[in-house]
């Protein structure tokens, strides 16, 4: 997920009803098996610009037995502002940052062995991908899990189909990087 | 044919020029094709020449009227009744031949019923996919039927200096028409493959192919009642020939049902009983496809039908000579004997093409399933059960049909001694040999194609191109 | 997942071994080692010799040069009667398809390997049953294969390749007729039940997503084995 849209989820997990900081953090853990679990600290931060921004409010506190904390809740402008991001599309790749390629081309002009490069890159790929295919076929492995695992995979399956093709394109790369 | 057809064909302005192109695309098609299309060409070549070569023969002894001097089979030739006995002999050999054609119209169809529809998906329409195929065999039938009619001319030149012109032109007609049939028939029987451009896509074979038996059927009524028709006195006029002909037809058609029927049931009731894996793989193929059996058997049956009936019919025959020798006949013994032995020559040669035509189907089938075979065979599935369950498909359905059709052949033989041989009548049991024979060179037959399994199941097969 | 530094005999070990077809050469030196209840992912471009190196290592075809051994047996030895017979005990193959036979019932599809080794019809639908149930076929025993869609076939092929409790099955790209997700349900289908049984898998594929389902990944190049650098 990128930083951005931690708002937008957080207004989304405050659409189901009021709750408290703590309680986002593990419903989005939960929800987003494969994202980069968030902080603490990240959570209470987007919290507090949600309520400067008008989109959540303060609903008292609840202390449940254990330490007191502060209950949200999204306010009408926030749920038009939800609705707007969750129908928005999300732009095709605007930027594609890819640094294996950059990796690739930076060997050939440094001289290295860009051939060695690209296998090793290959072989993490694949630890990855059988990492995430046996998070996805363990037997307590609910939906939710499995689609973000799917996610996760087809998205490697397309680094590593650009890096086979290129390995097998290698020489004629270096001839046009190395004439320029 | 709809010539009539809304759909004309690229470029048909000019017929010739759209006629080349067709014949061209036929060639280049054929000669590009693979080693089974070949197979295909050549046999039906030769099956066209088969049929030209008896079709000539009739045809030639049809224009003789009168008494002839031919020096051949021991006069039987010089009369016009025997003649056209001889005749309609011929005449009936192409009902074999026929099937034989029939049988290798399948061979490589699934890979041309693709390939024409790949024609019609690259823009061909109907009609011109159609020409093109009809070409195609129409060409492969004009090979079969020009050499025929070349050998044939070089020894009726040898037998007679100067044929009158009639027949010349008998000859010149059967030697344009048999390409032209052919032609003609496989353009009707590709009907249902061009209808559809995609027809290649489907996975499920059609289940409309009773057709065909009953064409094979429909031409053998229509050979008989022509022979009917131009040589009633063949066999001493109409009631005899009504009687043999029905007893054939009926028995025929009778044994071409029980197979079917008796496929589906030995196969449904083997299936759900056996445990043993050959007879399992066997049964569930005729339960499947209980009328490729009875297509591919068909002409076996009248073969065995016509030949004990002709065992039986020769028994009567002889002892009704024997018992009148030496006073009581106008021609000498070799005269009849030399009929009778033709007549024999004519059920052999039959017998001889539809075994043909059976191990040209078996080998078919195979190699249609060639790959499935050896990925049996790649999961350990051993040759032996494989080669059980090819012999068994032969085995199964045609056991009580080659019965039915061996007691009708036995009702014709006891009812021809019965009638002709008053006192001295006795059973013609030698006719009984005649269906165990068939049966077992059937089986025989079948065999042929077991070098072929094994070629079929190496793991060459396997790969997915 | 295994470590390189243990090292237990191979169940099934290939060294160099060459095969020609006519004139290509489809493998040239490949070597592999699949261990006991191993799912080992063989993958390469087409015409790297992936199918070859199959064959080889399930007996079905001869390699020209190199050895196969399976267990203490020496594979490219034996005469094709045995060779046919090991591959009824102790192999499972799956393609990607055509290895059911088309007029069977996919119970009888199923039951035909234990046929073969003299069961009873009774007992071989019994067991059959069970497996086509485990693969969760249950419900289309009697259809034959040409009425199931492609997912539930490779499902019985993996029940037929099963059936008889083989050592190792061997996959050539089990998925490859298959969309994404009956594809996905064929490999977790064939993986769970490999774990279960302790059954070693050769499994080939084109396919990173499918080859991620393995333990282990050999890739061949050229009819030889690519040397991996070390994995991160």
């Amino acid at each position: 997920m990128i930083g951005m849209s931690t708002r937008h989820i957080l207004l989304g997990l405050l659409a189901g009803g009021p709750s408290h900081g703590y309680d986002l953090k593990r419903r989005h853990d939960e929800r987003f098996p494969q994202a980069r679990p968030l902080a603490y600290g990240q959570v209470y931060t987007t919290l507090q610009r949600l309520v400067r921004d008008g989109l959540a409010e303060v609903d008292g506190t609840d202390s449940d037995g254990g330490p007191e904390r502060t209950m949200y809740r999204s306010t009408g402008e926030g749920a038009r502002e939800l609705a707007m991001w969750a129908a928005e599309i999300a732009p095709p790749a605007p930027f594609v940052t890819n640094e294996i390629f950059a990796k690739v081309v930076v060997s050939i002009l440094a001289g290295g062995d860009p051939a060695a490069y690209l296998r090793e890159q290959r072989a993490a790929h694949m630890a990855r991908m059988r990492e995430l295919t046996s998070v996805k076929t363990a037997p307590s492995a609910d939906l939710a899990t499995v689609l973000s695992a799917d996610y996760a995979l087809n998205h490697l399956d397309a680094d590593l189909r650009w890096m086979n093709t290129t390995a097998a394109r290698l020489t004629t790369l270096t001839a046009e990087v190395d004439a320029s | 044919m709809r010539s009539d057809s809304p759909v004309r064909s690229m470029g048909s302005d000019s017929p010739v020029r759209s006629m080349a192109s067709d014949l061209r695309t036929a060639w280049l098609l054929t000669r590009g094709s693979g080693r089974r299309e070949w197979w295909r060409v050549a046999l039906t070549a030769v099956g066209a020449g088969l049929a030209t070569a008896f079709t000539l023969g009739a045809t030639v002894l049809a224009s003789a009227s009168g008494r002839y001097r031919v020096p051949l089979a021991a006069g039987l030739l010089d009369d016009p009744g025997t003649r056209s006995g001889v005749m309609l002999g011929l005449t009936l050999l192409l009902v074999p031949v026929l099937g034989f054609l029939g049988q290798c119209a399948r061979i490589g169809a699934v890979h041309r019923d693709r390939r024409l529809a790949g024609l019609r998906l690259a823009g061909a329409t109907a009609g011109q996919v159609r020409r093109i195929a009809a070409l195609e065999s129409g060409l492969a039938c004009l090979v079969g039927s020009a050499v025929a009619t070349a050998l044939f001319v070089r020894y009726l030149l040898s037998l007679t200096e100067d044929p009158p012109g009639f027949v010349w032109a008998g000859i010149a007609l059967v030697a344009v028409a048999v390409p032209v049939l052919g032609a003609l028939v496989s353009a009707l029987a590709l009907r249902r493959v061009v209808a559809s451009p995609l027809g290649w896509v489907r996975r499920v074979r059609p289940a409309a192919r009773r057709g065909r038996g009953a064409r094979i059927l429909a031409a053998a009524l229509g050979v008989l009642a022509a022979g009917l028709v131009l040589v009633p006195d063949a066999f001493g006029g109409y009631a005899p020939v009504t009687v043999v002909v029905v007893v054939v037809v009926l028995t025929a058609t009778g044994a071409v049902w029980l197979t079917g029927v008796t496929s589906r049931l030995t196969g449904r009731l083997l299936a759900a009983r056996t445990g043993s894996p050959a007879v399992l793989i066997a049964a569930e193929r005729l339960r499947d496809a209980p009328w490729t059996a009875a297509r591919t058997h068909a002409a076996v049956l009248l073969v065995t039908v016509v030949g004990t009936g002709f065992i039986g019919v020769r028994h009567g025959l002889l002892v009704v000579l024997s018992s009148r020798e030496p006073d009581g006949l106008s021609r000498g013994m070799s005269y009849y004997i030399t009929g009778i032995d033709l007549a024999g020559a004519a059920v052999l040669i039959a017998l001889a093409i539809t075994l043909s035509g059976l191990a040209v189907g078996a080998a078919e089938s195979l190699a249609t399933r060639r790959r499935g075979l050896a990925a049996q065979t790649a999961a350990g599935v051993p040759f032996s059960v494989l080669r059980r369950a090819l012999l068994l498909e032969t085995a199964l359905p045609l056991a009580p049909a080659v019965l039915v059709a061996g007691v009708g052949g036995m009702t014709i033989g006891v009812w021809y001694g019965v009638v002709t041989g008053d006192s001295n009548w006795s059973m013609p049991y030698e006719a009984l040999l005649v269906p165990v024979a068939v049966y077992v060179l059937c089986l025989l037959a079948a065999a042929t194609s077991l070098p072929l399994l094994r070629r079929a199941v190496r793991p060459m097969e396997l790969r997915y191109t | 997942m295994s470590t390189n530094s243990e090292k237990p005999t191979p169940l099934l070990a290939a060294r160099g071994l060459a095969k020609s077809h006519g004139r290509t050469r489809a493998l040239r030196g490949a070597s592999v080692e699949l261990r006991a209840g191993e799912i080992l992912a063989v993958t390469g471009a087409s015409g790297s010799g992936k199918s070859t190196l199959l064959h080889c290592l399930a007996g079905i075809v001869r390699p020209d040069e190199g050895s196969v051994v399976y267990g203490d047996t020496r594979l490219d030895g034996l005469p094709e009667k045995r060779l046919s017979e090991l591959r009824r005990t102790d192999f499972g193959v799956v393609f990607q398809f055509g290895q059911l036979i088309p007029e069977l019932t996919a119970l009888d599809n199923v039951a035909l390997p234990l046929l073969l080794a003299g069961a009873s019809r009774r007992d071989a639908h019994v067991r059959a049953g069970q497996w086509l149930e485990r693969f969760g076929v249950l419900g289309q025993e009697e259809l034959r294969p040409g009425e199931m869609s492609g997912g539930q076939a490779q499902r019985v092929s993996l029940a037929r390749a099963l059936v008889t409790g083989p050592k190792v099955v061997f996959a050539d790209e089990p998925t490859g007729a298959l969309d994404s997700l009956a594809g996905e349900q064929v490999m977790s289908a064939l993986v769970h039940t490999a774990r279960e049984s302790g059954t070693a898998v050769l499994l080939i594929t084109h396919d990173a997503q499918v080859a991620a389902y393995a333990d282990r990944e050999v890739q061949l190049r050229d009819g030889a084995v690519v040397p991996l650098g070390v994995a991160a």
